[in-house]
C-alpha cells in the first residue's frame, strides 16, 4: 500500500474545520468528504482521522453529539463551535498567507533569487 | 471557557471512563462497518473487505490508543495502573512489605513525636489573631538579657512608643486563694495580673461577657473584676453562663466575674494556662515583692511586656525606638537604670533564648529522631535494592517490550510511595503513642499546684510534617534502587532471574547504606549513653544531703491578706509549734528548696564585693539567693565548711550577714578564706553584708545546671512572705502531716497549705523521673537505631551469601576450607563495620560537643561512654555478619553447584 503524501503539519485540522463548517457530519461522512473534495491528491489515513477529531474536540473547536443517521444508525456527529469558527478563520488566513508566499517563491525564475 | 470545556471532557473521561471507551468503540466500529460495506459494494469478499478496511485505518486498537492520548489524562490512568500493580506486587512479598512499613513507621513516629514537642516549644504561634506581629519587650542587664520591666516603666513604654498598636503587660501566673463563695475555704488556683488593654490589644474576644475596659486599670483597688479562663470556667462552674455578674473571692477580696476567655485562648505562655485574669490595678490583693511598691517603684521589675507592631513598621525601627527610650530611662533614673538596656524580640527569639533548656532538649531529640529515620530509610532502601535486583528479569522484560526507563522508575517509585504512605500512617500512630506517653509523665515533670500542662500535641502541623517526611523518605528509599535496577543489562537480564550491573560498582550503594547505618546507630547509642551519664553526673554530684525524713509545705499569708507583722508572727509560731509536735525532730523555713519549685524563683541580689577590682563596664554583680531561717543548715544537714550558721542573734538590728557556697567563695576570693569578707548591696557604697560561713555547692534550679554561685540570707534580716516549711521527722515524714495540719489549723484555718509532699518524693520526681523521660526516649532511639542497623547488616551478608552460593560451592569443591569461606563472606562486612564505627565515633564526638554545649556543659570527652558503646556495637555487628556467613560454610558443594 502506497503511503499518502504527509499533510503539512496542522493542515488536517484546517481541512476538518472547513468541512465541518459546511454542515455537521459523522466520522465516516467526513472521510468520504475528504476523499471527494481532494481527489487522490490528499490522502488521510482513515485511522488518523479520529485522533485528530478528538483533539479538536478537546480544544473546544468542535463539539460532538450522538444522532440518528439517515439509515437509522446511531452515529457521532461533529459540528463547529463558535470558537471553532474563529479558529477556522484565523487558520484559513494563515494558510492563505503561507501558500501565497510559497507559490511566489516557487514561481521565481532561476537567477532571480538574489533580487527577491 | 476553553479550559472549562477541556476540563469537562477530562473529568468525563476520568469518571465515566467506561462510557467514553464504549462510545469510542462504537464510533470506530461504525466507520469500520461502513468501510467494509463499501468494499463489499466494490466487489470484494466480506473477509477481504474487512482486511482492507483494517489496513486503511491502521488498526483499530492503535487508533484508540492515539485517541486516548488526546485526552491528556494519561498521567492519571498510568498512575492508577501503577498503584494497582504496586499493591499487587507488594502483596506478593507481604512479609517484606510489613517489615519495611514497620521500619518506616518507627522512624517517622519518632520524628513526628519529637517534632510535635519542638513545635509546641518553638514554632506554634500565639493563640491570637495575627500572632506574628506580637513582640516581646525585655529589659536587659549584664547578667540578665531577659529581665522584666517595672509597672512604671511599662506605662512609659505604653505611652512613649509609636511603633505599636498597643503595649500590654502581665505578671507571671501566681498562686491565688480562690473560693466560689465567701463561706468556702480558699483553694489554690493560678491567676494572672494583666493590664487593662490585655485582651483588646491581643485581639481576643471573650467567649461570653466582656473583657476589661481601659478605665478598669486606672484607679488602684477600685475595679474588682475578673475574667475566667475557659477550662477553669468549665471545671469550676460546669460551663454555666450565669456565672457572669457573680462574685468570687480571690485572696479574700470579692471580684465580679465579667467575662470568660474563649477556648481558642488558653493563655500566652507555653506551659501555664491561667485560671483567671485580674486587672493590674488590683495588684495589692496579690503577691508581689513585699519590699517594693508594685505600682510606684520603678525598680520593682515584675511585669512582662508584649506589644503589637503597627503594620508597616519594621522590627528594626521598633528596636531603634526602644534603644532610645532605654537610654532616656538611664539618664533620667541613673540610680535605678544604670547599665540597663532594653530589647525587642520575636516569639521565636524569646522561645529559643539561651537560658532556657527545654527547647534545647527538643532540638536534640529531633536531631536524634531524624537519624533514626535516616537509619530506617537506609535499611528500607537496602531491602528495596535487593528486591529490585531479584526482579531484574521482570524489569528487563518490561524494558525489552518497549517500556521507557522513566516509566519503570515511576512504577518503582510508586511502590515506595505506597510503602512510605503506609509507613507515614503507622508513624502517626506511633508518634501519637509517644506523645500520650509524654502526657502520662505530666504530673511528674510539672509538679505544681498551678494549672500547667505539657502542650505537646499531634496537631495538624505535626501531621503535615509527618506526611512530608513520609514522601521524602519514599524518594530517599526508592530512587536509588529504581535507578540501579533500570540500568541493568537487557540481554543478561532476560537470561537470568537475578543479575548485577557488571563491575565493582555493583554493591557500592548497599555498602554505603550499611556504613551509614552503623555510624548513625553508634551515634544514637552514644547520645543515649551520654544523656544517662549527664543526668547521673548532675544529680549525684551535688545533692548528696540526706533526703529522707523531710516533709515540705509552703505557705503564702498574702493569700489571706496578712500584713508583714502578722506574717512574721505566723511564721514564728508555726516553727515553734511544729518543732514541738510529736515525731518532729526539727523544722526550718526557706524561701525555696534545693532543685527549687518552678513556681517559686530564687531571688537575684545585686552586690559588689569589697576591695574587688570591678570590670570597667560593670556596676555590680548578681547572684541568686535563698532566704532561710537559723535552723536551715541544721535541718537539711548541709555542712558548713568554714565559719558559722545563722544565729538567733542575727536580727534586723545587728549588722547584716550572709552565707555563700564554695563556688561563690572560690569565684571572688580564690586564694583566701571568704569568711569575714564583706560585700556591698547594689553598689560599692551600699549596705555592707559580712560573709559568716561557706557551705557546700548544690544543684539549685535543675539537675543539669553547671555549678553556680549562691548566697543565703537570714530570714530575720530579709523578710519574705511566701515560705516553705521543711520539717525533719523521726519516722515516716508523712506521719508528721497530721500534726502539721493541726498546727496550721490552730493558727489560721483559712490559710491553705501548698505543695505538700515529702522531699524524697519531690526529689525523685524532679531529679530521677523527669530526666528518665529524656533518657528513655533517647535510649529507645539508640536501641531502635541499633536493631535496624543490625538487621541491615545481617541482610547484606545473608543476601551476599545466597547470591554467591554457587561460587562458594565451586571454591569448596576445589579445596577451600570453611575458614577461607568464612573470611571471604565476613571480610567485606567487617570492613564496612570498621568504616561505620570510625564515622560513628566522629559523629558521636560531634553530638557530645553539641550536648555539652547545649545541656550539660561537662567539658571533656566521656571516655567511659565510648569504652562501653564501641565494643558493644562491634560485638553486635560482628555477630550480625558472622551468623549468615556461617551458613555459607555449611553448604554442601554438591548442592551449591546445582543451585540456581
Amino acid at each position: 500500500m502506497s503511503k499518502p503524501t504527509d499533510l503539512v503539519q496542522g493542515t488536517l485540522d484546517l481541512l476538518l474545520l472547513k468541512i465541518l463548517a459546511l454542515e455537521p457530519l459523522h466520522g465516516w461522512a467526513i472521510s468520504l468528504r475528504l476523499r471527494a473534495i481532494s481527489g487522490d491528491v490528499l490522502q488521510v489515513s482513515e485511522g488518523s482521522l479520529y485522533p485528530a477529531l478528538h483533539k479538536l474536540e478537546q480544544e473546544g473547536w468542535i463539539t460532538a453529539e450522538w444522532k440518528q443517521t439517515e439509515n437509522n444508525r446511531r452515529a457521532k456527529f461533529y459540528s463547529l463551535t463558535r470558537m471553532g469558527r474563529q479558529q477556522l478563520e484565523s487558520e484559513a488566513a494563515n494558510w492563505h498567507r503561507l501558500s501565497t508566499a510559497i507559490s511566489q517563491i516557487v514561481q521565481l525564475a532561476e537567477g532571480q533569487t538574489s533580487e527577491a | 471557557m476553553r479550559i472549562a470545556h477541556s476540563t469537562r471532557l477530562k473529568l468525563r473521561s476520568i469518571f465515566q471512563g467506561r462510557k467514553v471507551e464504549s462510545e469510542l468503540d462504537e464510533e470506530l466500529q461504525f466507520h469500520l462497518e461502513n468501510k467494509i460495506a463499501e468494499g463489499v459494494g466494490a466487489g470484494l469478499s466480506e473477509k477481504a473487505a474487512r482486511q482492507a478496511a483494517m489496513r486503511a485505518m491502521d488498526g483499530l486498537e492503535q487508533q484508540k490508543e492515539r485517541v486516548r492520548d488526546t485526552r491528556g489524562i494519561h498521567w492519571l490512568t498510568d498512575f492508577t495502573d501503577d498503584v494497582r500493580y504496586a499493591i499487587r506486587s507488594l502483596h506478593r512479598t507481604i512479609g517484606l512489605t510489613a517489615f519495611v512499613v514497620l521500619t518506616l513507621a518507627v522512624g517517622i513516629g519518632m520524628v513526628s513525636a519529637t517534632f510535635s514537642m519542638l513545635d509546641a516549644l518553638i514554632f506554634r504561634p500565639y493563640p491570637v489573631p495575627h500572632p506574628g506581629s506580637v513582640l516581646t519587650l525585655v529589659s536587659t542587664t549584664h547578667d540578665n538579657s531577659y529581665d522584666d520591666f517595672s509597672y512604671r516603666e511599662y506605662l512609659d513604654l505604653r505611652d512613649k512608643t509609636t511603633s505599636y498598636d498597643g503595649v500590654i503587660a502581665y505578671a507571671d501566673m501566681q498562686a491565688v486563694g480562690f473560693s466560689a463563695n465567701p463561706a468556702a475555704t480558699p483553694r489554690v488556683r493560678g491567676g494572672m495580673l494583666v493590664s487593662g488593654n490585655f485582651f483588646q490589644v491581643l485581639g481576643v474576644e471573650p467567649r461570653i461577657g466582656r473583657s476589661f475596659r481601659a478605665d478598669e486599670d486606672q484607679v488602684p483597688g477600685r475595679d474588682a473584676v475578673v475574667v475566667l479562663g475557659p477550662d477553669f470556667w468549665r471545671h469550676e462552674f460546669a460551663g454555666d453562663p450565669s456565672v457572669l455578674g457573680r462574685k468570687v473571692r480571690l485572696n479574700g477580696v470579692d471580684f465580679t466575674v465579667i467575662g470568660i476567655a474563649p477556648d481558642s485562648f488558653p493563655g500566652l505562655q507555653i506551659f501555664g494556662h491561667p485560671d483567671f485574669y485580674m486587672p493590674m490595678a488590683m495588684v495589692r490583693s496579690f503577691s508581689t515583692n513585699p519590699q517594693k511598691n508594685f505600682l510606684e517603684d520603678r525598680d520593682d521589675r515584675e511585669v512582662n511586656v508584649k506589644a503589637r507592631l503597627k503594620p508597616g513598621v519594621t522590627l528594626q525601627q521598633a528596636r531603634n525606638e526602644l534603644a532610645v527610650l532605654a537610654k532616656n530611662f538611664e539618664s533620667e533614673y541613673p540610680q535605678l537604670n544604670r547599665a540597663r538596656g532594653a530589647a525587642v524580640h520575636s516569639s521565636f527569639e524569646m522561645r529559643t533564648r539561651a537560658d532556657d533548656v527545654n527547647w534545647k532538649f527538643g532540638v536534640i531529640f529531633v536531631i536524634l529522631a531524624l537519624s533514626v529515620l535516616l537509619v530506617a530509610c537506609t535499611n528500607v532502601a537496602g531491602l528495596l535494592l535487593s528486591r529490585a535486583r531479584s526482579r531484574t528479569r521482570e524489569i528487563a522484560v518490561r524494558l525489552a517490550i518497549g517500556a521507557g526507563r522513566f516509566r519503570i522508575i515511576r512504577l518503582l517509585l510508586t511502590e515506595s510511595l505506597i510503602l512510605a504512605l503506609l509507613g507515614g500512617l503507622g508513624g502517626i500512630v506511633i508518634g501519637y503513642g509517644i506523645v500520650q506517653w509524654f502526657h502520662s509523665y505530666q504530673s511528674v515533670i510539672l509538679m505544681s499546684d498551678l494549672p500547667v500542662a505539657i502542650p505537646f500535641q499531634m496537631d495538624v502541623r505535626a501531621l503535615l510534617a509527618s506526611l512530608a517526611l513520609a514522601l521524602l523518605s519514599a524518594l530517599l528509599c526508592g530512587l536509588a534502587p529504581a535507578l540501579q535496577s533500570t540500568r541493568a543489562d537487557l540481554v543478561n537480564g532476560l537470561k537470568s532471574a537475578d543479575v548485577d550491573v557488571p563491575g565493582r560498582k555493583r554493591l557500592w550503594g548497599r555498602n554505603v547504606l550499611v556504613v551509614a547505618q552503623v555510624a548513625a546507630s553508634l551515634m544514637l547509642l552514644t547520645a543515649a549513653f551520654l544523656m544517662v551519664r549527664g543526668f547521673q553526673h548532675g544529680v549525684l554530684e551535688s545533692t548528696n544531703f540526706p533526703k529522707d525524713h523531710l516533709l515540705l509545705a509552703s505557705f503564702d499569708p498574702r493569700l489571706i491578706q496578712y500584713n508583714p507583722s502578722q506574717t512574721k508572727q505566723f511564721y514564728k509560731l508555726l516553727t515553734e509549734r511544729v518543732r514541738s509536735a510529736p515525731g518532729v525532730q526539727d523544722a526550718t523555713l526557706t524561701q525555696n528548696i534545693p532543685l527549687g519549685f518552678d513556681d517559686y524563683e530564687f531571688e537575684p541580689l545585686a552586690f559588689v564585693p569589697e576591695n574587688f577590682q570591678m570590670p570597667r563596664d560593670r556596676q555590680n554583680f548578681s547572684v541568686l539567693t535563698d532566704t532561710v531561717d537559723e535552723a536551715y543548715f541544721r535541718t537539711m544537714q548541709l555542712p558548713i565548711l568554714h565559719g558559722r550558721v545563722f544565729r538567733e542573734s542575727d536580727t534586723s538590728e545587728t549588722p547584716r550577714v550572709a552565707i555563700v557556697n564554695e563556688q561563690f567563695a572560690k569565684h571572688y576570693w580564690p586564694n583566701a578564706d571568704a569568711v569575714g569578707k564583706r560585700i556591698r548591696l547594689d553598689s560599692a557604697d551600699g549596705t555592707p553584708v559580712e560573709i559568716v560561713g561557706v557551705t557546700q555547692t548544690l544543684k539549685y534550679q535543675a539537675t543539669v545546671e553547671t555549678p553556680m554561685d549562691f548566697l543565703y540570707l537570714p530570714l530575720a534580716q530579709h523578710p519574705v512572705t511566701r515560705m516553705t516549711l521543711t520539717l525533719r521527722s523521726a519516722g515516716d515524714p508523712l506521719q508528721s502531716l497530721g500534726p502539721l495540719k493541726d498546727v496550721v489549723r490552730s493558727l489560721d484555718p483559712n490559710l491553705p497549705m501548698l505543695l505538700t509532699r515529702t522531699y524524697e518524693d519531690y526529689y525523685i520526681n524532679k531529679a530521677v523521673k523527669g530526666p528518665s523521660v529524656a533518657i528513655n526516649l533517647v535510649g529507645a532511639m539508640g536501641v531502635v537505631g541499633m536493631l535496624l542497623a543490625v538487621a541491615g547488616l545481617y541482610g547484606l551478608v545473608a543476601y551476599n551469601v545466597s547470591r554467591r552460593t554457587r561460587e562458594i560451592g565451586i571454591r569448596m569443591a576445589i579445596g577451600a576450607n570453611r575458614s577461607d569461606v568464612l573470611r571471604l563472606m565476613m571480610g567485606k562486612g567487617l570492613i564496612l563495620v570498621g568504616i561505620g564505627i570510625a564515622l560513628g565515633l566522629g559523629m558521636g564526638f560531634a553530638v557530645e560537643r553539641l550536648m555539652n554545649a547545649m545541656l550539660f556543659d561537662s567539658g571533656g570527652v566521656d571516655v567511659l561512654a565510648y569504652a562501653t558503646v564501641v565494643p558493644a556495637m562491634l560485638l553486635i555487628t560482628v555477630l550480625a555478619t558472622y551468623l549468615p556467613a556461617r551458613k555459607a560454610t555449611q553448604i554442601a558443594p554438591t548442592q551449591a553447584l546445582r543451585y540456581e
